[in-house]
């Protein structure tokens, strides 16, 4: 008896609850969008990307801080607000990203060092950034952004679903930088450089392309990409120093369950974790406190069933 | 960005106002400066706060301080601009030795204690703190010469004017200057050592702080490389031809010089018995025994017997190494041992007394000095001079095939040489009687964090360097192996059956058992997977046994409170041993295991599977088409790994009878991975040698940087060992010999060796 209470608690939370799953797996898709891009041009994953995203998190608080102070804001000023924070979020993850494959990629691509040893050097790298956003900034678990605007206005309703205006606003601009993104890739000059080292990088340096700026810019922009999703997730959320890590491995683990390295794979795998983490978290048998479980139980279960994820691997194929 | 814009357009933009050289060389100084500047954040007291995020920024860079973490930027871009010029100095003969002596001296002056801090002087016995102390004495008490040392000019002065009379000397050759500088290292010895006499005569008594001591040496290094500075002519130093040559004169003669030195410390200076808070050197111990009923054999001992023997070793020994005869060399090695047992004799006779001469104490060991212990360490390296001049000429010859790869060469000579036996007896010394001369503190440390995170990186090794398979959730079997010893011993909410109910040490097979079914479980599906997959299920893995541990199921992990576990205790009929509080018993426990441990992988590793691994390793579809069966070599990797990580976690778990889940998050896992990259991947004394120094590092430091700077320090130690040196502190023997007996190298992962290692 009490179990079918339960279980129509579950139906009747369904909409509500995919919303939430949208909100997250739009996050997870964007900052598994920067995986994606490196593994498909280095066939390496970038561990120190979380360390990224965090980074464009504080970056951006520290510059929306600044402007904002603690005054509340009307009108024109929010949406204005919002670009400043995902363009100052996405500015310093780019610089952050740069400099991450300057130190501890680019020396060890010179040297010809194996792929274990990039792994490693990644996770120094990821250590050393969290660390040291947590002695600058102080080594708290979140910190709520300042309060500039009323974030769990409801905007409308679907059904029984609310949808607020952050809801509305993380899944927006993250559908517009996907956009940006795959015409990015598909279209540009840039991303077809891309696109032929991900295929074949010794023939695309042949061909007259500077494989060392190709991948440079790649990670440039998967940064950009992270730090503004990292702005956007503090607004939701609040910033710390950890913050990266676990919505890193989801993000990690949503670019394998879309087939990693492809573009479209990274949006479609987030959307679908984010979903499966809340609804099956919602389930009355299991509860809240596994959420983390499920997401690396979904990982491992495709890594074992489908290795190349849902639309199958290659940045240079797929994209 | 492609290329097919023509680069002469590129070039006309640039070339006007920066050449190439310049644009670079500002890249270079950009980058120099902004290492200075994260330098400056990395290093200062400050934590930052939520309050204002701006506040250690503030401290750390918008402060005078900055410059000289500017001026340190400008320094290394100066190096680096101009290393072909400083290169020449660089490996002249003397610069090694230079800066670790500096070091050292800083290290001594800086960071170690000077006086025992059981004895009058409060809190940390520092040298500032003794400064602080020489300031409040009058000047009566002390001598002129100990308050110039501890007042800062003195100590300070002698090493710098040491530095730069010795790099001088060594860029100039000039050789009085040489011996300048030499004599500024034993100057600074001596005025260390008379200060260190001087502190105390005033507080009384012998202590057993290291800081002196390690002054002295490095003083005494600085003046070694003043001499070797005046008396070498070559211009690149060559420090395995200068050992090759002196072992070459005389087998084993510098470990028979530093066993002298090391015993006329132990007889002559050193404490004996500690009574309360006195310390009795050897003959105030024959004196203070004198009349009680010490059996007959320790009065003897302490009386004449002591000195006698130590003189007939050393002498025995002296001869065997000097006339190179293997009989006088066996004698010798025999007499060492005779030497240790009756110097262990005579400390069990006298805990036995100690209640007498003392009423306080009982009859345990730990009322005695560090002497002891020492003279033990003495005939120990008497035993090494001996196995030098015993294994003399060993399997050397025999054991090389003319038709055999250079690599089976270079493995098969290192095992049954000289130098690999002598260095393993030196451990051995090292192992056994080292650790009763340390504080309680240190005991602790040594068992509770060194011994079991050197235990974990063996195991780790296993994994990630001889199979090549980078394992991110080992700590979850070490959690596993815990959670089992615990259960079992009926410490968690979930009682075992009855007869299932056991003592600690009986559950460690268990716990080996239960981490061997975890790893296999784990391993036989994922380990299909590609490297890097592998890498995120395992952390998967990892964080799942956390969460689990955490959200306690069924009451089976107690959750974050913790598990509350029994000590070890042994009882085979009448036989019985309890392991209580007490660490240094449970170090020896752990020492056997260790052993037998290290042994088992030692054979391991150049057995089939060893093999078979290293194939794996360094191309796995080569080895598959070779018929290694990739799967099961890599799952057997797996689970050996897994189950040392259970044994270590079954051991921890008892001895230090707390554990709770705070222990095996993720960051766990990372740092055993840094401590066997650290140490050198595939190495086991470089996966050993980087768990104790990393381990014990932090400690050492603990005064000295935040302990929550230390993940920081790490990361950054990590991603330096990556670009700098792969191979680790200790390259694995099989690579090195891969790399110096053939032509090319053979895959990505010998590329990746710095050439340097080849030498």
């Amino acid at each position: 008896m009490l179990a079918a209470s339960q279980s129509q608690d579950w139906f009747h939370q369904l909409p509500q609850n995919i919303v939430i799953g949208l909100e997250q797996g739009s996050l997870y898709a964007v900052v598994a969008l920067g995986y994606t891009l490196v593994y498909g041009v280095l066939q390496l994953i970038n561990f120190a990307h979380s360390e990224v995203f965090m980074s464009g998190a504080f970056g951006s608080f520290l510059v929306v801080d600044q402007i904002v102070g603690n005054r509340h804001l009307t009108g024109a000023s929010v949406p204005l607000t919002l670009l400043v924070g995902m363009l100052s979020g996405a500015a310093v993850g780019a610089s952050v990203a740069w400099l991450l494959e300057k130190v501890a990629y680019r020396t060890l691509r010179r040297n010809g060092a194996p792929k274990l040893a990039f792994l490693i050097s990644a996770i120094g790298a990821s250590l050393f950034l969290s660390n040291l956003a947590g002695k600058l900034f102080g080594r708290v678990q979140s910190v709520p952004f300042p309060e500039y605007f009323n974030l769990n206005h409801r905007v409308f309703s679907i059904g029984s679903a609310d949808v607020s205006l952050i809801v509305l606003i993380i899944v927006v601009s993250a559908v517009v930088m996907m956009v940006f993104l795959d015409r990015l890739v598909n279209t540009t000059k840039l991303g077809r450089s891309i696109r032929a080292v991900a295929e074949d990088a010794p023939t695309a340096a042949l061909m007259g392309i500077d494989i060392d700026k190709t991948i440079s810019r790649t990670f440039v922009i998967g940064g950009a990409l992270a730090g503004a999703a990292g702005f956007l997730f503090g607004t939701a959320f609040g910033v710390g120093n950890l913050m990266g890590f676990t919505p890193g491995v989801k993000a990690f683990a949503a670019a394998v369950l879309g087939g990693i390295g492809n573009i479209r794979g990274a949006m479609i795998g987030g959307l679908i974790l984010g979903q499966a983490e809340v609804l099956v978290a919602a389930l009355p048998f299991i509860g809240a406190q596994w959420t983390d479980v499920v997401s690396f139980v979904v990982l491992v279960l495709i890594l074992l069933v489908r290795p190349t994820g849902i639309l199958g691997e290659r940045l240079g194929r797929a994209a | 960005m492609t290329t097919v814009e023509t680069p002469a357009v590129v070039q006309e933009v640039r070339e006007p106002w920066l050449s190439e050289t310049a644009r670079v060389l500002l890249k270079r100084l950009a980058a120099c400066l902004f290492g200075g500047v994260v330098l400056a954040i990395m290093l200062n007291s400050y934590e930052g706060s939520q309050d204002d995020f701006g506040y250690v920024f503030h401290q750390a860079v918008l402060q005078p301080r900055i410059f000289v973490f500017l001026a340190i930027g400008v320094v290394i871009f100066a190096l680096i601009t101009f290393w072909s010029h400083v290169r020449q100095y660089a490996r002249r003969p003397g610069v090694l030795p230079m800066f670790v002596g500096v070091i050292v001296v800083i290290v001594a002056l800086a960071i170690m204690n000077w006086y025992d801090p059981r004895a009058d002087v409060q809190g940390s016995s520092k040298f500032s703190k003794i400064r602080k102390l020489v300031d409040q004495t009058p000047s009566g008490v002390l001598k002129q010469t100990t308050t110039l040392f501890f007042d800062g000019w003195l100590s300070w002065g002698l090493l710098g004017l040491g530095l730069v009379v010795c790099s001088a000397a060594i860029i100039s050759r000039w050789r009085p200057l040489g011996y300048l500088a030499a004599l500024c290292g034993v100057a600074g010895a001596v005025f260390a050592w008379m200060a260190d006499s001087d502190i105390l005569r005033v507080g009384g008594g012998i202590d057993h702080s290291l800081g002196v001591y390690t002054a002295v040496c490095g003083f005494l290094i600085l003046a070694c490389a003043g001499v070797i500075a005046a008396t070498s002519r070559a211009e690149v130093a060559d420090w395995r031809g200068f050992w090759q040559r002196i072992m070459g004169y005389r087998p084993g003669l510098p470990f028979v010089v530093v066993g002298v030195v090391l015993g006329l410390f132990a007889y002559g200076r050193d404490c004996w018995f500690a009574p309360l808070q006195r310390n009795l050197s050897f003959a105030e111990s024959a004196d203070a025994y004198s009349g009680t009923d010490i059996t007959s054999l320790a009065s003897n001992y302490l009386d004449w017997l002591g000195w006698t023997l130590f003189g007939g070793v050393a002498a025995l020994t002296l001869a065997a190494t000097y006339l190179r005869n293997r009989l006088l060399g066996w004698i010798a090695l025999v007499a060492s041992a005779v030497g240790v047992l009756l110097t262990f004799l005579t400390l069990k006779s006298m805990t036995e007394v100690a209640a007498k001469v003392v009423p306080a104490y009982g009859t345990k060991w730990n009322n005695l000095g560090a002497g002891a212990y020492l003279a033990c360490i003495t005939y120990g390296l008497f035993a090494v001079a001996a196995v030098y001049v015993v294994a003399r000429n060993g399997r050397r010859q025999s054991a090389t095939d003319a038709n055999a790869l250079p690599v089976t060469k270079a493995v098969v000579q290192a095992r049954g040489s000289a130098n690999a036996k002598a260095l393993i007896l030196l451990a051995l010394v090292l192992a056994i009687f080292y650790p009763p001369m340390l504080s309680p503190f240190w005991q602790n440390v040594l068992v509770s964090e060194v011994s079991v995170y050197l235990l974990l990186a063996v195991g780790l090794n296993v994994v990630v360097g001889w199979a090549g398979l980078l394992d991110l959730g080992y700590i979850a079997f070490y959690a596993v192996g815990a959670y089992t010893t615990a259960y079992l011993t009926g410490s968690l909410p979930l009682k075992p059956p009855s007869w299932l109910h056991m003592t600690p040490l009986l559950t460690i097979p268990f716990a080996i058992v239960a981490c061997l079914i975890a790893g296999v479980l784990l391993g036989t599906p994922t380990l299909r997977l590609r490297g890097d997959y592998l890498a995120i299920v395992t952390l998967g893995f990892g964080e799942i046994i956390y969460i689990i541990a955490i959200n306690n199921p069924g009451k089976f992990t107690n959750g974050p409170q913790g598990v509350l576990v029994p000590h070890a205790s042994l009882h085979i009929g009448s036989f019985k041993i309890t392991w209580g509080q007490d660490n240094l018993p449970y170090w020896y426990l752990l020492l056997v295991l260790l052993i037998i441990v290290i042994v088992l992988f030692y054979r391991l590793e150049n057995a089939r599977l060893g093999r078979a691994w290293a194939a794996i390793r360094e191309d796995e579809v080569a080895a598959q088409a070779a018929g290694v069966n990739t799967v099961r070599a890599k799952i057997l990797a797996f689970a050996i790994g897994a189950s040392t990580s259970g044994f270590a976690g079954a051991f921890f778990a008892t001895q230090v009878g707390f554990f709770d889940p705070t222990l095996f998050t993720i960051f766990a896992s990372i740092l055993i991975v840094a401590y066997v990259v650290f140490g050198g991947m595939g190495s086991l004394p470089g996966a050993m040698l980087g768990a104790a120094v990393l381990t014990w590092l932090p400690e050492f430091l603990k005064s000295q940087v935040p302990t929550d700077d230390r993940q920081m320090w790490v990361g950054v130690l990590v991603l330096a060992m990556m670009i700098f040196r792969p191979a680790g502190l200790l390259p694995a023997r099989r690579r090195k010999a891969e790399l110096s007996g053939m032509d090319a190298p053979s895959s990505s992962e010998v590329a990746a060796v710095p050439r340097a290692g080849a030498a």
